[in-house]
């Protein structure tokens, strides 16, 4: 078993910069081609501006969990937070078709965490949302 | 948190480079510099990626504002020299229908 990350970091944005320093090491670790470790952070990014800003409602305590490793061939991606209950996999899907003049703005985040995974589920569990994300590794080296 | 934008000028087209990452930190860093720009009048821009590695959709949701807001003023935005990898973000976003995203800065002074 390779190297596996476990870290909790306060619920605020300024901490994903930390965090994508953190999951580099583990990607270079577990020996993960650059795209792969790209769209983690990109998820993790969007995953975390999300709870940020709309599960917490200015909790004090609020955090978020992120647990990685490899198995087999999976990347096994689960985060934590202690927010609002909230499923983003059952989130409608965003507007990526409309002209430049009706496009909306926002709501693209969840799409891309979920266009990037090849499994992504939802549990509300101990009064937390716990996300689960699995990366096939074999299709990145296509 | 700030995030460093080198600008140059080519004709009456100004191009900014974003430069490292682009992300929920600083996304709102960015949006004051482009705005700035956009509403101080400048109708031809190009955003050049060769600096930047990483993109989320928070920073995104700037371009895109940009996008509208010279469009609805008879300017434009272009996109160019973006990485692979942030050319598939595009893709799945629906953005590269929407924003011209040119291969070099010399295509995309033509297409502005």
């Amino acid at each position: 078993m390779a190297d596996e990350l476990d870290v909790t970091i306060p619920a605020r944005l300024s901490e994903v910069r930390e965090l994508s320093g953190m999951v580099e090491a583990f990607g270079d670790a577990n020996g993960l081609p650059d795209p792969k470790v790209f769209v983690i952070n990109l998820a993790l990014d969007e995953l975390i501006t999300n709870t940020v800003t709309h599960g917490l409602e200015d909790k004090a305590d609020a955090e978020i969990r992120i647990r990685m490793q490899v198995d087999g061939g999976t990347l096994i991606l689960v985060m934590e937070d202690n927010g609002q209950p909230f499923d983003p996999t059952q989130d409608t899907n965003a507007d990526v078709t409309s002209s430049l003049e009706e496009r909306a703005i926002g709501g693209l985040g969840l799409h891309l965490v979920k266009s990037f995974a090849d499994r992504i589920t939802y549990e509300f569990v101990g009064g937390r949302n716990r996300l689960t994300m699995e990366h096939d590794l074999a299709r990145a080296a296509e | 948190m700030n995030i460093e934008v080198a600008e140059e000028r080519d004709g009456d087209a100004l191009v900014l480079l974003p430069v490292g990452r682009l992300d929920s930190a600083n996304a709102r860093a960015f949006e004051s510099i482009v705005m700035e720009r956009v509403d101080g009048g400048e109708q031809r821009l190009i955003v050049d990626f060769s600096r930047l590695g990483f993109i989320s959709s928070s920073g995104m949701r700037v371009l895109l504002m940009a996008a509208k807001k010279l469009h609805a003023g008879q300017g434009k935005l272009v996109l160019c020299a973006m990485p692979d990898h942030i050319h598939e973000v595009f893709r799945i976003s629906g953005f590269d229908q929407i924003i011209p995203i040119r291969d070099t800065r010399e295509s995309a002074l033509g297409e502005v």
